[in-house]
Formats: C-alpha cells, structure tokens, sequence
C-alpha cells in the first residue's frame, strides 16, 4: 500500500513523499490519526504549488479512503484557510514537524525544512490518517552543520543560529518579531512583502551550485 | 421533475457525501440535484440531514471523532450552499428565529457554530453573534429582532456565570422567550438553577440535540402539510 501510494503521488507530481508515524505526538482532537502522509512539491510558493498540492492531498485521501482509512487532509496553506469548522483545528499540527518525522529532511537554522536534495525550497502538505502504514526513518539532527550563510545574510538579525534537533524542538531558531517587522518594513517601501533570502541564499539544492548553472545563466 | 428512483439515489449520494465527509461529492450531488429538478427541501432533510444524523450516532458511538465530525458539517455546507437559493420557504407554523452566540470572556465557538449550522439547515434565521460576545448585547439582540429562541454556550466555568446575568436580564424584559444552554461545564441542574428552558451537555450532544429539534421540526412540517390537505 504504502509503495503504490507513493509511486502514484510522485507520478502526478509530488517531489517527495514520506511516512510518519505521529503517534503520541499529536494533540487529543486529532490522536487517533497517528499516521501522516508528508508531501512535498519543489517550487515557489505560488498558486500553483498550491493547487497541485491540494490536488496531491485529495488524490491520497481518495486512495486511503478507497481502502477503508480515515483521512483529515491538511492544506498547504492552512493559516489562511477560514471560515470552515474543520479549519479551527489546522492550527493543532504542523506540517514541518510531519515531514521531519517522515524523514524528508530537517529544520535548518533558518526555521525552515531542509531537504537535502531540494534545500528549503519544498512547499508542504500533509494528509492524517489511520492507515497502518509502515513509517519512514525519521531525522533526528539538522545536518546544517557550520554553515551560518543564512545567519550572515539575514536582514533583520532574526536568525539565532541555534540548531534543531527532535529531543528539542523548542529552541527558538529565528526570532519570528525582527522577522516580521523587517516584512513589514520592507512592504512599506517597496510594496513586497517577501523576504526569502534564507530561502536563496541555502546552498542545500541550490541551482547555481549545481551542474545547470550554465542553463540558469542562459536564460 | 425526476423519476421516483434517480431522485432516491441522488439523496442516497447526498447522506453517503456527508458521512463520508467529501465536500466535493457533496457540491456535485447537490448540483446534480438542482440539474434533475429535485425538490431541495426534500434534498436537504432527506439527504444531508440524514447523512448527519447518522454521523451523530457514529459520533455518539465513538465511531467517529471532532475532525470527522467537523469535515462532516463541512461537507454538509457545501451541499446547502448549492441547495438553500432554492428552498422554498418552509412552513412549520413557528416563528423562526434564533440569536446564538458565546458569552462573554469566551473564544470557544465550535460547539456553538455546529448547532448554528443545525438552525441554519432547519430554516431558521440565525442572528448570530459570534463569541466573547458582552452579555447586554444577548438582550439587545433579542428585543431587536424579536427572537423567540435564545442559545447560549460557553466552556468555562468562569464564563458560565455569565449566562445567569443574561437569562435574569432576558426573562425580566420577556417572560416568554425561549432559553437553551451548551458548553462542557454547563450540566442539567445548572440549566435548571439558572432558569433556562433547554440544555445540551456538550459539542456532541448539543448537536444531537439540534438534530432531535431538526427532526421534530421535520415532523411539524409534516403535520403543518398534512393540516393543508386536510383543509
């Protein structure tokens, strides 16, 4: 179940898929869906990351469903999603923590999730579910090691440069106030409110760092 | 109009879309509904609400949990919207109308929010306040619109106390109207103490109760209809 599962949702474009098992890890409302399916898609958060994204989600609850599973699919955007009863629990789970424990890689000193194929740059879905799926090997340590590029570049300081590992989770990694005040400066004067020089700036998956440089210098 | 079975079966997806909480079978048959020329007030009690009645006894018999539950009334929302523009106007010889909200120093609006859906789907009009909601504005609400039903929830026991004040101050300006209580602290005795008409012990219950108060109101419907060709 679970290689057919994955085999279908990388054909239809997921970048990577993991299993998880969350038992134990998750808060009482939700519990009894210990298992998670971490999706992740390689590109930009767009639109139609996100789409195809929620189009991945309800693929793998059409298929657990099929096979007699509960499913509570969680949406890539899921802080922005109101106004629905099941949306009031979105905020009890945490697509990064699912997709750490599903092996897809770790928390880097930026906060986000480092892949080592894809660096930060996946865009995160996950599907709950009560199917007894065999989980992937979590990751335990960030393999950030000494690298303090992001550190070094970000604008606002916000980076503490602390390491994430699974025994502790809540070590503040970025100190998410000088974040969000540098976004909000920076939408004042020039109308843009992304910063996302951690993101380009991480040399886990970075195009230029790779052979197809010479492809990206040609367009 | 459609045939006798495809109106039965297009019901039948309608209850499996609800309890198997998929939003999109749901949309699609309730368009499929409206396409076939279904009556939608047929559609909606006898295929949604009887999907979700069935999702309260799994509920009730832990087969299923809040997250099922919720996707359940999800998934039920998303029918009605198609279907609620063409309800014809029921007539069930009640003034309809409701005011609900979450007392005062209270954010907890799950509870709340489900058994307004249930309102909502009976054909109720539902003035609903919202949560932390400041308890002279029950009051206010009620003489403006002239409600005949009030419903107050709260989760805290220190919330609860405010729900005392209200119904003092509801039953001092009208005597006659209609006092129903929810939320975890709140029990049958406090319902009495405080003087309230009606009582739901929890998010469950409260929406077994909307449903037991939906499937009477089914019945008085029928009865109001049987009155009609009775004359």
């Amino acid at each position: 179940m679970k290689t057919s599962l994955r085999r279908e949702l990388l054909d239809h474009g997921a970048t990577v898929v993991g299993f998880a098992d969350l038992r134990g890890f998750l808060s009482g409302e939700i519990s009894h869906l210990g298992r998670a399916v971490s999706i992740g898609v390689d590109r930009r958060l767009n639109e139609d990351t996100l789409s195809l994204l929620v189009k991945l989600e309800k693929r793998a609850v059409r298929f657990l469903k099929a096979r007699g599973h509960r499913t509570l699919a969680i949406p890539p955007d899921s802080d922005r999603r109101k106004g629905t009863f099941i949306s009031k629990l979105y905020s009890l789970f945490n697509h990064k923590m699912a997709a750490t424990s599903a092996g897809l890689g770790w928390i880097g000193k930026n906060g986000l999730l480092i892949n080592i194929d894809h660096g930060p740059r996946l865009s995160l879905g996950t599907v709950l579910t009560d199917a007894p799926i065999r989980p992937d090997i979590p990751m335990e340590y960030g393999l950030c090691g000494g690298c303090i590029l992001c550190t070094e570049h970000c604008p606002s300081k916000a980076i503490t440069g602390a390491e994430w590992s699974r025994s502790a989770p809540f070590v503040e990694l970025v100190r998410l106030s000088a974040c969000r005040s540098h976004k909000a400066t920076k939408r004042a004067t020039d109308g843009k409110p992304n910063c996302g020089l951690c993101i380009n700036i991480c040399p886990y998956g970075r195009k230029e760092a790779n052979a197809d440089c010479g492809m990206r210098n040609a367009e | 109009m459609a045939t006798e079975e495809k109106t039965k079966e297009i019901k039948a997806k309608l209850r499996n879309a609800v309890i198997q909480y998929d939003e999109d079978a749901s949309k699609e048959a309730a368009q499929q509904a409206l396409n076939e020329g279904v009556d939608a007030n047929d559609a909606i009690f006898n295929g949604l609400v009887s999907g979700m009645e069935e999702v309260g006894r799994l509920f009730e018999a832990q087969e299923y949990f809040v997250p099922e539950m919720l996707m359940c009334a999800d998934a039920l929302y998303a029918g009605l919207d198609i279907l609620k523009p063409h309800v014809k106007q029921l007539d069930l010889g009640v003034k309809g109308s409701v005011v609900i909200g979450t007392v005062e120093g209270d954010v907890h609006d799950i509870g709340k929010n489900i058994v307004k859906m249930m309102f909502d789907v009976a054909g109720f009009t539902v003035y609903d306040l919202g949560r932390d909601v400041p308890l002279d504005k029950f009051v206010q609400e009620q003489m403006k619109t002239d409600s005949d039903l009030v419903c107050l929830s709260a989760m805290m026991t220190t919330t609860m106390t405010g729900m005392k004040k209200v119904i003092d101050d509801l039953r001092a300006k009208n005597p006659n109207v209609k006092i129903m209580l929810g939320g975890a602290p709140v029990s049958q005795d406090v319902a009495d103490k405080y003087g309230a008409d009606g009582y739901a012990k929890d998010a469950s219950n409260a929406l077994k109760d909307a449903i037991n108060m939906v499937s009477s109101l089914k019945k008085l419907k029928d009865e109001a209809e049987a009155k009609k060709k009775a004359k």
